[in-house]
């Protein structure tokens, strides 16, 4: 799925961000001191053995049998140790670099996006996210390592190529070099065209594979709605397009690659006849033709690589922007300096441990260029206070617990906790004295308990359950084989809505947060089972601030005071009892939810209604 | 056929590479002997190279392409062949069936397959024809180093297949330590929240360095392993290389060699050897393709539906159950000796508790579900007999969980009827009380539905699919639970929509809310896959049976909240 966002295109090389990138690799100096030297080995015995073969051959030809021929067996023998030992090094040095810079970018990542405000991650899918840390860390190391070795492997063995040549045989040295720079031309040319219909496969192929997991999960609908035709003509487009790109991609590497063999070959033609004609005039030795023409082999490798390189460069400008300035972006909700400067200092924020008060003064607030979701908005919560907030969809119930918990920050106006405008505290203090319970409860891959555990790390089994006890999740846990070491799955799928709520309230028990924040925790569960959690809540919620958002008039009617919200004001505030007594727009919202809120029928004709 | 033709292709280009060193060994020759003159030998033998390697060229070319086309073609029809089977196969297979696991095979599965044919059967049959072209050429020039030159071939490549078996589980442990990672990424990101909330950061930077060092260290053994590979063989390699050159040279010393045909050893070896080298890897990766075609086969091996023949007339009239059994797989049954009669045109709801059979005895109508046991007619004819596809167009279908296609919203309503004008789909829309929405999305009726666009709410995917089921305008409707997600308000205004299309549809409505069962003409009150009561409201309100009890407790929640109310004035 992640390539759907792989927005590539070729933009000039902006080598400030390739600096960025390079002090990843220069964290990891011995390795790449190391490499340096292996890179010079590399090329040097590269170029040992068309020396070695050029002079054995002369050799041969002026001296006859007095030659020493062991001693080039010898010869050859340590120039080949030599070269595997610098090809294990090289690999060894690449790999190094490779695995860790990846390693190291991914983590700076991560860490990066603990810290970055949701107001990033409204913009951002989760799907792109994935793919800056995974296709594009790989992709970038990849350049960083084998990019940058073989960038200097290449230019050390050009330059050594060129200097002995020159030094040998100017003549012949030309007749070798004009091909060269024709044959990088052709070469970056082609690795272009190469790697964008590759990419092209690339991207072709996840659509495909995303059309084959619509049409598997949603063959109910396809054959409910007879699009069986439809579907697979849709389909068949999307495989004719990766035929396409496949084909063109397989016929441009079936143009280039012989391409270049053959430039490579008037290379090497050129120092036969040249080289021969040497031979016949000036007396040059056989031994030497034979060596030019080695050389112009040994040429294009390196280009080669180099022009592949260099194209992939151009090509991951994109992924590198992406990944910088991921790593860079600066949360728009963070400790202020001030703040940091004394929890770096004194290991607190400077204020009292304390949330009882909390108080919102003149707030407005607006999600971006949105409309204005809250305005002049103000608020006092006495501590203790069980604080229920009905109203619309859309009316501002959920910014404001946004707001509270400091996810969002007030456009204009002051949050106050105890008298102090939270901005003046610390963000870990406020959120670690939180508990928050949401509607679509989100489960990490592990056991029950491990979820609950994440309320408390350091939790017993005993207080675990007695979390679970409390919150009404306790009796199904046990029902189910396993009981509390059963795994839940991804995301938390192999649990239904309902017990995932439950769980997430228990984790947010074991808490024992100071402030309690439900946003309609409880929906998903059947009313049997919300009478339970209704004794338990009451218990919980006792002595301790919470905000709860609900539907349920159980949960409403508990609460101390109700606010009913609409438009980012508060329209009606009081009891229960006082709104019912108002006739206005609690009334009508309370007499039109409950006839179909109670009233579920399956929870009626089931008795316990556990199943829901 | 483009495969054999691929394959001369190929056969051509190799010799014409091949013939290069031959070439070679003769222009070296006559400038040993000092009888090369620039226009006789020089010139002719510089021209010969570049043409042979441009006419190799030329082959390899047409060799690529059509290998290209002919694998490309294969893959593209299995594709196919993948995509219509899986449409084909019956609910009861998916229903047990892994989606992820499907789609990996589908995906996976047939790239390996891809590659394979695309580039190592091509590598497979070019090496073949490297080792077929020129061992014969070297023979024919001598025994001697032809034996020299290919000695160290069936140890290269006997290497290559004992490595690559030895290190493919560390292959196999690497992508799953990516897998692991990329996990623990995704639950993070998805879940942002909930770490938000709990303020564990420190404890999410730690669970997710753990597994980032353990891919890197798998991945970097990885690289250590094969840095010991490609050493080890390419001290094969050049140990080979040795030996032609310098065992050649003894040959030329004692004069039983000459200068060229030493030098056509050389290069001839040199030209070969490197794609011999990689040939292990390609015969032990060749062994996947062989898993992935096997996993492909399964698939294509289970039956699809059947498929009865069409009837002449569109399906309608009264639908008849009688003593309907029906278990999924193996389990128990779910419809117990069901038997029921829903009238054309009428409308009717089912009500009862989960697990009551309500929704299996709607999806054996539409026919997702074939039924043994018992009989089901619609229109006086038996439901088993008339073609599937038939009685799916006759429905129109608001499933429990709808499901939105990744395409724009018009896109998705007119699923129903692709034929539908775009003020009809507003209509529709309309009814289904999802217009407003979609005019407040960013691109209205345009926007995408899912990652690529807008993500909606449970109820307004309800809607999206009473729209869409609505713009059918089918002889049968049936609503599964389909309000569940929407409010007070937009409930009554699509069961007034309802009503107001009563008499135009049979209507079948799976309800959980009393609300909705005003609607229905007739009630069907289902427990335990058997029918316990039926009639209309008022009568079965009368018969003191279930629904009725149902109804005083309702009452009595009225009474409890109007006496909150009283209280409150």
């Amino acid at each position: 799925m992640s390539d759907w966002f792989d927005d590539d295109h070729e933009t000039k090389v902006d080598l400030r961000l390739w600096k960025k990138l390079l002090r990843y690799t220069l964290r990891y100096r011995r390795t790449s001191l190391t490499f340096l030297v292996v890179a010079f080995c590399l090329a040097m015995t590269d170029l040992g053995f068309p020396l070695l073969t050029g002079i054995l051959i002369a050799d041969i030809e002026q001296n006859g049998t007095a030659v020493n021929l062991p001693l080039y067996g010898w010869l050859f023998a340590g120039l080949s140790v030599s070269i595997c030992a610098c090809i294990w090094g090289f690999i060894a040095c690449a790999g190094k670099v490779r695995t860790h810079v990846s390693h190291d970018i991914r983590r700076d990542a991560f860490v990066q996006l603990q810290q970055l405000s949701f107001s990033f991650y409204d913009t951002k899918p989760v799907g792109w996210l994935m793919a800056r840390l995974t296709s594009d860390c790989q992709r970038l190391a990849n350049i960083l390592a084998w990019g940058v070795m073989d960038f200097i492997w290449g230019t050390i063995l050009m330059t050594g190529i060129t200097i002995v040549m020159v030094a040998y045989n100017w003549r012949l040295a030309v007749a070798v070099l004009i091909v060269v720079p024709v044959l990088f031309a052709v070469s970056v040319f082609f690795r272009k065209r190469i790697l964008r219909t590759s990419r092209l496969v690339r991207k072709t192929n996840s659509k495909i594979t995303a059309a084959y997991n619509e049409g598997i999960s949603g063959v109910r609908t396809t054959k409910v709605f007879v699009r069986e035709a439809e579907n697979l003509h849709d389909f068949d487009l999307l495989a004719d397009e990766m035929r396409g790109h496949s084909i063109r991609n397989a016929v441009l590497s079936a143009v280039y690659l012989p391409l270049v063999l053959t430039l490579a070959s008037v290379a090497i033609a050129l120092s036969l006849a040249w080289g021969g004609y040497q031979v016949q005039v000036f007396g040059l030795p056989v031994g030497e033709v034979v060596m030019f023409m080695y050389f112009a082999q040994l040429f294009f490798q390196p280009v080669q690589d180099m022009s592949a390189w260099f194209a992939e460069l151009q090509m991951a400008q994109a992924s590198a922007e992406r990944v910088i300035s991921l790593v860079e972006a600066v949360p728009e909700v963070r400790d202020s300096d001030e703040v940091a400067r004394r929890l770096r200092e004194t290991g607190g924020d400077g204020h009292e441990d304390r949330l009882d008060h909390i108080q919102f003064e003149n707030v407005d607030f607006r999600y971006r260029t949105g409309p204005p979701v809250l305005e002049d908005f103000n608020l006092s919560v006495q501590p203790g206070q069980t604080i229920a907030l009905v109203g619309a969809t859309g009316g501002g119930k959920s910014t404001l617990v946004n707001l509270l918990c400091r996810f969002y920050e007030p456009t204009d106006g002051k949050i106050l906790i105890d008298g102090v405008e939270y901005r003046e505290r610390s963000l870990l203090w406020l959120q670690s004295n939180l508990g928050i319970v949401l509607q679509q409860p989100h489960l990490f891959s592990g056991t029950i308990s491990d979820n609950i555990r994440y309320g408390k790390l350091d939790a017993t089994g005993e207080e675990i359950e007695e979390a679970s006890k409390l919150a009404g999740a306790h009796e199904f846990i046990t029902d189910l084989e396993n009981g509390y070491d059963t795994e839940v799955g991804e995301g938390g799928n192999q649990l239904s809505l309902g017990q995932k709520q439950l769980v997430s309230f228990a984790r947010a028990v074991l808490k024992r947060p100071r402030l309690m924040v439900m946003d309609e925790a409880t929906s998903s569960i059947d009313t049997e089972t919300e009478k339970q959690i209704q004794q338990g809540l009451q218990r919980v919620l006792r002595g301790r601030t919470s905000f709860v958002i609900a539907h349920r008039l159980s949960t409403i009617r508990a609460a101390d005071r109700i606010l009913v919200i609409d438009h980012g004001r508060i329209v009606e505030q009081g009891t229960h009892q006082e709104l019912i007594a108002l006739g206005g727009r609690y009334h009508n919202l309370y007499t039109e939810q409950s006839m179909r809120d109670i009233v579920r029928i399956d929870d009626l004709m089931n008795g316990n209604g556990k199943a829901t | 056929m483009r495969y054999a033709a691929a394959i001369a292709a190929m056969a051509v280009g190799t010799i014409f590479l091949l013939l290069v060193p031959y070439v070679l060994k003769i222009a070296l020759d006559a400038i040993a002997d000092g009888t090369a003159t620039m226009w006789q030998v020089l010139l002719p033998a510089a021209l010969a190279i570049v043409a042979f390697n441009a006419v190799h060229g030329f082959f390899t070319y047409l060799r690529g392409r059509w290998a290209a086309q002919a694998s490309e073609g294969i893959v593209r029809r299995l594709r196919h062949e993948l995509y219509a089977h899986l449409e084909r196969l019956p609910c009861s297979y998916h229903d047990v069936a892994d989606t992820g696991d499907l789609v990996q095979r589908c995906s996976s599965d047939v790239e390996t397959l891809r590659v394979f044919l695309s580039a190592q059967v091509v590598e497979i049959a070019r090496v073949s024809l490297f080792l077929l072209i020129a061992i014969p050429i070297m023979f024919s020039q001598s025994i001697g180093m032809a034996l020299l030159s290919l000695a160290a071939f069936p140890v290269l490549i006997t290497f290559a297949i004992i490595f690559f078996r030895k290190v493919r589980h560390l292959f196999e442990q690497v992508d799953q330590a990516e897998g692991r990672l990329t996990t623990v990424l995704q639950e993070n990101l998805t879940g942002i929240r909930v770490v938000r909330a709990f303020a564990r950061q420190e404890f999410e930077i730690e669970k997710f360095s753990e597994r980032n060092a353990d891919f890197r260290n798998l991945e970097y053994r990885l690289f250590h392993v094969m840095a010991n590979y490609w050493t080890l063989s390419d001290l094969i390699v050049f140990a080979q290389i040795g030996l032609v050159l310098i065992g050649g040279g003894y040959f030329v010393l004692q004069g039983t060699l000459s200068l060229g045909t030493w030098m056509l050893f050389f290069w001839l070896l040199r030209t070969i050897i490197w794609p011999v080298r990689h040939f292990g890897r390609v015969l032990a990766e060749s062994g996947k393709a062989v898993v992935a075609i096997g996993r492909i086969r399964e698939i294509l091996a289970i039956d699809p539906e059947s498929v009865e023949p069409r009837p002449d007339a569109p399906v309608g009239g009264d639908i008849a159950v009688r003593d309907l059994t029906f278990a999924y797989g193996d389990g128990q049954p779910v419809l117990d000796g069901l038997t029921l009669d829903i009238k054309e045109g009428e409308t009717v709801a089912l009500l009862g508790p989960p697990g009551s059979g309500k929704s299996t005895l709607v999806n054996l109508l539409v026919r997702l579900y074939d039924y043994r046991d018992g009989s089901i007619t619609i229109g006086g004819r038996e439901l088993n007999s008339i073609n599937r596809s038939a009685v799916r167009e006759s429905f129109g279908m608001v499933l429990q969980d709808p499901f939105l296609y990744s395409k724009t919203v018009r896109d998705n309503v007119m699923l129903g009827r692709s034929s539908a004008a775009d003020h009809e789909v507003e209509e529709t829309a309309r009814a289904a009380d999802i217009h407003e929405n979609i005019v407040e999305f960013e691109h209205g009726y345009d926007t995408m539905v899912g990652e690529r666009g807008v993500t909606l709410s449970g109820g307004q995917r309800q809607r999206l699919a009473i729209a869409r089921a609505l713009l059918k305008d089918p002889e049968f409707l049936v609503l599964d639970d389909s309000l569940s997600a929407v409010d007070t308000k937009t409930e009554a205004h699509i069961l007034q929509a309802l009503a107001s299309r009563r008499g135009r549809h049979t209507t079948i409505l799976i309800a959980h809310r009393l609300s909705s069962t005003r609607l229905a003409d007739r009630i069907f009150v289902l427990d335990r896959g058997r029918l316990v009561e039926q009639g209309t409201h008022h009568e079965l309100l009368e018969s003191g049976g279930p629904y009725s009890r149902l109804w005083k407790i309702q009452g009595m929640l009225e009474e409890e909240i109007e006496h909150d109310l009283a209280q409150g004035s």
